[in-house]
């Protein structure tokens, strides 16, 4: 089973070149790569913990302001500028967790929404964040330890290091998904009166679960922000909240490989077969409320469905 | 600063802000359903009373009606697209779904109406009050009255008629209802309906003040979020009071410290409130009252 996801990784990294190699192939892929992992930290709240996060676009723009401020008024390097997304999104959710710890379902959705608003109008009102012209100069990607620097500029210079991310993202939370943590959490989402009994605190698991999944998504916001080369207010757009719900619950929630194909059907689409703004947003409209009402599973219950 | 005008300014933006809340409070306290598609049903609303008025040459009052009675069909169709989550009460999903619903309403109302900014023009948006340094239109004074006479009805419905009582019981508990021999999906029509007809009313009242786009979405309505939030959910009359103090405080915040952070300053209060008590979140002791 190893070797098959060795393979498929190996296959997946290649993907680019077997699709033609071209400036837009690489473009969505590298943003598809970003995009998944950010999706992966959503991920574990909605799957694993049965809750509705709604800050993750705030974690997501957390580390990407992080990025871009550190790397252009501080004129930090890429690895530093990894560390500061890493804190300043672990800090917001440390501060969110602690505020939700005693709600659940919509009441928490509820409260996580309206944290990200006020991020968001902080975000573009706020001059030491940029305010609505957000940060501009982001420099390339250099994660080079020894000289000489090699900045990765373009999008197929980008391409194996979202690629690694995303590969890393898979391996950390599958590895959590094994891990006595996330079995913990599966039990506080399937019964929290039996995690008590079995002598679990919830509201510790959930905050853990918390504190893990914000610095997954921060740390794709720090590479798009490398990506784009700008940060600005439109990161908190509803856009990635839908794209990051739709990739988790696509494919099937629980599967891992679930929110990676999930977002690169979504933005694979977008990018070769747009039916132009409008029409993608009735795509997207119809396949979410079409898997949700009749196919709540995901696209892999199906499978099971006609098999049974 | 005129206090006196800022307190009318905050009287009218509260009525209209509990205005475009009153089917959400209704939807929220009944089904548990925190629709995050109410903006672009809102949206829709207005510019169907736009277009209303536009291709066959109605007024204004006329459009109103022909705009409530397209909010009503489009709060039925998502009743039937979702009755089988809300009668789970899976919550998780409904939420996403209403996302889904949003998207699809703005894409499609982009082919209909295009991406031009439109104004829908009420007559009584030009005829205006003054006294001293005071004013206000026309428009301002159908809206309040409006608002009170919507939210008196509803009281009236849910505390003393039939259908009323079937809205309690269904916020109660769905499925001992249903148990009970009662029709929960009619139940449910109903209060889709009224939803869908309600924010199209709000929108026809409100609309005419800014101009209206396809893509105003969510972040039009979002102050909704809070009202209906606030004022306990399902409760008739503490949306009401919630929409009043809201527009109350945005109107002072805005003037006397900065317009810019208003909706952060709103939202930090909602997280306080939510965080310190959470019990004001449990529809038991306050729906429909």
């Amino acid at each position: 089973m190893r070797l098959l996801w060795l393979a498929v990784a190996v296959f997946g990294f290649f993907t680019p070149v077997l699709l033609g190699g071209g400036a837009l192939v690489y473009g969505t892929l590298t943003v598809v790569a970003i995009f998944a992992v950010m999706a992966y930290g959503l991920d574990i709240i909605l799957s694993d913990l049965g809750e509705v996060s709604l800050a993750h676009t705030a974690f997501f723009a957390a580390g990407a302001y992080a990025a871009a401020l550190l790397a252009v008024d501080h004129e930090w390097g890429a690895w530093a500028t990894l560390g500061g997304a890493v804190v300043a999104s672990s800090v917001l959710a440390l501060v969110l967790g602690l505020l939700t710890l005693h709600t659940r379902e919509f009441a928490f959705s509820l409260v996580t929404y309206a944290a990200s608003v006020v991020c968001a109008v902080v975000a573009a009102n706020w001059s030491a964040l940029g305010g609505s012209d957000g940060v501009v100069g982001v420099p390339p990607l250099d994660l080079s330890i020894v000289a000489p620097p090699a900045p990765a500029s373009t999008n197929a210079q980008l391409w194996p290091y979202a690629y690694g991310l995303l590969l890393l993202t898979m391996y950390v939370v599958s590895g959590f998904r094994r891990s006595r943590l996330g079995q913990a959490a599966l039990m506080v989402h399937m019964n929290p009166r039996l995690a008590v009994m079995s002598g679990l605190d919830p509201q510790r698991i959930r905050l853990q679960v918390f504190l893990l999944s914000a610095p997954i998504s921060a740390v794709a916001g720090w590479l798009y922000a490398y990506q784009r080369a700008y940060v600005g207010p439109d990161l908190f757009d509803n856009y990635f909240l839908v794209l990051m719900l739709t990739a988790v619950i696509l494919v099937g929630r629980r599967i891992l490989i679930a929110p990676a194909l999930g977002t690169a059907l979504l933005v694979g689409q977008t990018s070769f077969a747009s039916l132009g703004s409008y029409g993608d947003k009735v795509l997207l409209g119809v396949v979410l409320l079409t898997i949700l009402c009749l196919f709540p599973g995901g696209l892999a219950s199906i499978r099971l469905r006609l098999r049974s | 600063m005129n206090y006196l005008q800022q307190a009318i300014n905050g009287l009218v933006i509260g009525h209209a802000f509990a205005l475009v809340a009153v089917g959400w409070t209704l939807l929220l306290g009944s089904a548990r359903l925190v629709n995050f598609g109410h903006g672009q049903m809102y949206m829709i609303g207005a510019f169907v009373a736009w277009w209303v008025m536009r291709t066959t040459g109605l007024p204004y009052l006329l459009a109103v009606p022909c705009a409530v009675l397209a909010g009503a069909a489009l709060g039925a169709l998502m009743q039937k697209l979702m009755l089988r989550l809300t009668l789970q009460q899976n919550l998780v999903s409904l939420m996403i779904a209403t996302l889904g619903f949003g998207q699809l309403l703005e894409g499609a109302a982009g082919f209909a109406f295009g991406p031009r900014p439109q104004m829908i023009a009420s007559p009584l948006q030009g005829i205006e009050f003054r006294w001293g340094e005071i004013w206000f239109t026309a428009q301002d004074v159908l809206l309040v009255a409006a608002t009170i006479a919507v939210f008196l009805l509803l009281h009236l419905v849910l505390s003393r008629t039939v259908f009323g009582s079937s809205v309690r019981m269904v916020a109660e508990d769905p499925k001992l209802t249903q148990l009970g021999g009662l029709n929960v999906s009619r139940v449910y029509m109903g209060i889709f309906a009224f939803e869908g007809a309600a924010v199209a009313f709000a929108a026809c009242l409100v609309a005419p003040r800014t101009p209206i786009l396809t893509s105003m979405g969510f972040e039009q309505v979002i102050m909704t979020f809070v009202v209906v939030v606030l004022g306990g959910i399902g409760s008739v009359r503490g949306s009401y009071v919630a929409g009043l103090g809201l527009g109350l405080f945005t109107a002072f915040f805005g003037a006397l410290v900065s317009p810019a952070y208003t909706t952060a300053a709103v939202f930090a209060v909602l997280i306080a409130v939510m965080v310190l008590r959470p019990g004001e979140l449990s529809s038991a002791g306050g729906f429909a009252r």
